[in-house]
């Protein structure tokens, strides 16, 4: 009798151990799924297309969504820059009626946004540079980069995403054109 | 000895598969940390931002999603109507009440993953709020259904769960402070089809 409460007892220990294992192991699966996920936007996007390349993110473009795009009345695209290699300038052309600009970081947490009434004469065009970048830039700044929008992100890799709004079908190939006409380059400064 | 290898084999299988099954799990319920209540719609004002709590952190690496920044938009999402219980595509529901401020919002009928509802016609399952009937009070009342309704018809199709997604765009609620007296319209049910 005595020896079947030990043995008990000692099964008691070891789930007592496992479950405070299972905390440890919890916390850190927890921290390192971001780390090492294969499914981020970043890895989905680098497997549709290369850096400074525009990639649509709606199924209108034919084929599956990339990245999940949530609004079925948004058109979405999105390129993928480095900061290392210098500034990237986002621009697109034309008026559509309502435009939104997110700048995530390799890990897809937003980090700035701003939307059409931000911006001059409602044109985007913008620069996302590195702080580093910025002081450069503020000491001479070129002529065609007056008007544009400077975000300032301390990151290296990053994405750019373009929303627009399709209020009806009418709107469709005029809110396709103005996120097909829109690039993603590399600024040389 | 054998007994104490199989011990040991037992509480690293309890850590191990204790600790990766609970990180599933915690994954895969909608109900997060972080969630914003208003009636029955619910909203997450910080995923896929640098100050998201971990669980948020881990489930946008999973999911790949790309969250709305603040100067984009807020979602909210709905999964039960005011009396408590899950939507489904195959009720009638009627979503009414005032909006708050935004330049437009958005409304659709979404399935498990958030997708839009397939309707299977040329007409999305999606409203916009430039394309809705206001009342006189300027609120607005929408009828959700498979089959046609008068006024504003939001259409859905198929059975099973349903979820609503609205979303203000432009909006000063975006900004945390903005959420303490925002009022959402109400879900009610207005029957099934048997």
């Amino acid at each position: 009798m005595r020896s079947f409460f030990a043995a008990l007892r000692r099964l008691f220990h070891v789930v007592l151990l496992g479950l405070v294992g299972a905390g440890i192991v919890h916390i850190v699966v927890l921290l390192l799924v971001p780390e090492f996920s294969e499914r981020d936007a970043w890895s989905r996007l680098s497997m549709a297309s290369d850096l400074y390349r525009m990639n649509r993110l709606d199924a209108e473009a034919g084929g599956a969504p990339v990245v999940k795009s949530v609004d079925p009345l948004f058109y979405a695209t999105a390129c993928r820059f480095d900061l290392d290699e210098g500034m990237v300038r986002i621009r697109a052309p034309g008026n559509v009626p309502f435009w939104s600009v997110s700048v995530y970081d390799r890990s897809g947490h937003n980090i700035y946004s701003f939307n059409d009434h931000t911006a001059t004469g409602g044109k985007l065009d913008a620069v996302v540079l590195t702080p580093a970048q910025m002081i450069d830039v503020r000491r001479d700044l070129p002529e065609d980069l007056q008007g544009a929008i400077f975000v300032e992100a301390p990151i290296d890799e990053g994405i750019f995403v373009i929303r627009s709004f399709v209020p009806d079908d009418s709107w469709k190939p005029i809110v396709s054109r103005f996120l097909e006409q829109s690039s993603c380059e590399l600024q040389d400064f | 000895m054998l007994k104490n290898a199989f011990l040991m084999l037992l509480s690293l299988a309890i850590a191990i598969g204790g600790g990766g099954a609970s990180v599933w799990y915690a994954l895969k319920v909608q109900d997060g940390v972080g969630a914003i209540r208003i009636g029955q719609w619910t909203a997450f004002p910080d995923i896929g931002t640098p100050a998201a709590d971990p669980y948020s952190k881990a489930r946008v690496a999973r999911e790949g999603v790309l969250a709305l920044g603040r100067a984009e938009g807020l979602s909210f999402v709905a999964e039960n109507d005011a009396a408590g219980e899950r939507l489904k595509r195959e009720c009638t529901y009627m979503i009414a009440g005032d909006l708050p401020t935004a330049r437009f919002w958005t409304l659709y009928a979404a399935d498990q993953s958030l997708g839009v509802v397939e309707t299977g016609k040329s007409r999305l399952a999606a409203l916009q709020s430039y394309g809705v009937l206001r009342q006189p009070d300027n609120s607005v009342a929408i009828s959700v259904s498979s089959h046609p309704m008068p006024g504003n018809w939001l259409l859905t199709d198929g059975s099973g769960r349903m979820y609503f997604v609205l979303t203000f765009y432009d909006t000063p609620i975006a900004s945390s402070t903005g959420l303490s007296d925002v009022s959402l319209p109400r879900i009610t049910k207005v029957g099934c089809d048997a």
